[in-house]
């Protein structure tokens, strides 16, 4: 198990206190992001996750409890708020939004010119990010206006990549992208994961997708961490899931039909392949009794 | 942060004053500043507080809420308060230096603040009893003589309900963008007034971006449901005027010639 990066010690976080319009957002939640790893968190809308994103490269700050950085509070001064802002990558929802500059190029030069990088080093950075996310050299010179939705989300993506973050946190990355766009923007992710070893948080409602490639999950409702583990541990809780208003995906939906059934599968079971392992596996079985 | 930022705030309510028309309500308003500004004496002052009064508690309006309402104005407040004080003629009371204070400056002074506070408490009672959407209604139907006179009455009522229901989305919005740019290092509070305003460019060209994008899928939207202006269009619900709103414009109009009355006889 690789060493924590990013700790998240008791951290409860309240909108608007004593007003009549208080709420709670997060509460006295602990969670340890590890070097290098994948950690997908899932939520029903409103259970906290962005509010939880948002305190780790110290956007917001903490009502109370503390997010250590290398086991240093990032809220304690300017600098160390600077230096998580560079550490930590944050991709927000829909990121297309945030495009301002005339070219793709620059736009992705913004973050690395804000850490007041020599234009060399820019430079590297920029085609660098731009390689990641698959934008071609020639796209670099266009305005980002006028790309199509899909090319524009990577463009946002490779703003952030440009940083060169050690935990990359993304916000429904795939949010309102067709299935080959979806595909597009994952593969861009695990690129930046594998070949530079950055931790990457995803953050989603959508469970397939994060599921496939995740090393562990945390699963948020509200306000609280309501369970933790791998894939595999989370999905044999399917029916709590579904109760916090969460989709499980369509396998362990259908593991779970045929176990009602009196088919037993062996094992958990969330991914096409895995499903056809299993039954495979049952058949075989079938044909030795 | 700019969440706090409160905009002609409505508070839910079913109390008579949230059920009175929208028109009534504007009339009173503008009945009541009338008043206000007819007032001269305590006495006439007294009696258009304890209509505000009144109206506040049937509103069930938190005191709180009022005053919290108040703090912007509350330099002008004390501004003014203060030039009455020092710039009135009549029995001195104390004196030093230039500055002397005067009985009838106190009373000005007094008086003044009072109207000022009188004056946005009570256009408050419009606004947070009545919802933006009404508000507009109400102001469209009254000024819908206008019409004859080509002015474009419905559209604009049209435009003022538009812009209220944005602004809360573009505050959101300006949120939103700020977090992300800070997000790739942006800063927004350090360097001078250029950089500053250099700073602001990557907020402002995604938001007027946005705010087009929003405005062209608003017009599509409505164009898809056949809107082409306020010509031959019915309401769901067609405001009609009532006892109750009778009653109130009554009340008001006696406050309004009560105060009138008092000031004629120097009161």
């Amino acid at each position: 198990m690789n060493e924590p990066i990013l700790k998240i010690e008791n951290l409860t976080h309240v909108y608007s206190p004593n007003t009549p319009f208080e709420m709670t957002a997060l509460h006295d939640v602990n969670i340890e992001i590890r070097k290098g790893e994948i950690l997908g968190i899932i939520g029903h809308t409103g259970s906290g996750k962005s509010t939880l994103i948002q305190h780790l490269n110290a956007l917001i700050k903490p009502t109370s409890g503390r997010i250590l950085l290398d086991g240093r509070d990032i809220n304690e001064s300017k600098s160390s708020i600077k230096e998580a802002r560079s550490r930590v990558g944050l991709v927000f929802q829909y990121p297309e939004y945030q495009l301002f500059e005339e070219t793709v190029y620059k736009d992705i030069a913004f973050g690395p010119k804000n850490m007041k990088l020599t234009p060399e080093e820019i430079d590297g950075r920029v085609r660098e990010a731009a390689g990641f996310v698959g934008v071609e050299e020639a796209l670099l010179e266009r305005s980002p206006f006028d790309l199509s939705g899909g090319q524009k989300r990577r463009v946002a993506i490779a703003g952030v990549i440009a940083m060169m973050p050690e935990v990359l946190v993304l916000d429904e990355p795939m949010a309102g992208l067709d299935p080959g766009g979806c595909e597009e923007i994952m593969e861009n992710i695990l690129a930046y994961h594998d070949k530079t070893g950055a931790a990457v948080v995803v953050v989603t409602h959508s469970m397939e997708e994060a599921a496939r490639r995740a090393d562990r999950m945390i699963v948020l409702n509200h306000g609280m961490v309501a369970m933790s583990g791998t894939p595999e541990e989370i999905f044999t809780h399917g029916g709590e899931l579904r109760r916090m208003g969460l989709a499980t995906p369509v396998m362990t939906d259908l593991a779970d039909e045929l176990c009602k059934l009196g088919v037993k599968l062996p094992g958990t079971v969330y991914t096409v392949e895995q499903m056809a392992a299993a039954l495979m596996e049952l058949e075989r079985g079938r044909a030795h009794a | 942060m700019l969440k706090d930022v409160t905009l002609g705030q409505y508070f839910p309510g079913d109390t008579v004053i949230h059920r009175l028309d929208p028109r009534t309500k504007i009339l009173m308003v503008i009945i009541y500043i009338a008043a206000l500004f007819n007032a001269e004496s305590w006495i006439s002052y007294g009696v258009v507080l304890i209509f505000l009064a009144a109206a506040i508690a049937i509103s069930e309006i938190r005191l709180t809420a009022m005053l919290k309402g108040l703090k912007p104005i509350v330099f002008i407040v004390v501004l003014t308060s203060l030039l009455n004080l020092f710039y009135a003629s009549g029995d001195i009371i104390a004196q030093w230096w230039i500055f002397k204070i005067t009985r009838e400056g106190i009373k000005a002074a007094i008086l003044m603040a009072a109207r000022l506070i009188m004056l946005v408490m009570g256009t408050f009672m419009l606004t947070y009893t009545t919802s933006p959407i009404m508000l507009t209604y109400g102001l469209e139907l009254l000024l819908n003589p206008l019409k004859k006179i080509k002015v474009p009455v419905h559209e604009l009522a049209m435009m003022m309900s538009m812009a209220l229901r944005l602004i809360p989305t573009l505050i959101e919005e300006t949120d939103k963008i700020m977090s992300a740019q800070k997000a790739r290092g942006a800063e927004f509070d350090t360097g001078n007034l250029i950089q500053k305003a250099k700073a602001m460019l990557p907020i402002l060209v995604p938001l007027f971006l946005s705010s087009f994008r929003r405005a062209d899928e608003l017009a599509t939207a409505m164009e898809a449901r056949c809107y082409h202006g306020g010509e031959n269009r019915t309401r769901l619900n067609v405001l009609k005027m009532t006892r109750r709103d009778m009653i109130a414009l009554i009340l008001g109009v006696l406050v309004l010639a009560g105060v009138i009355v008092l000031a004629r006889f120097g009161l």
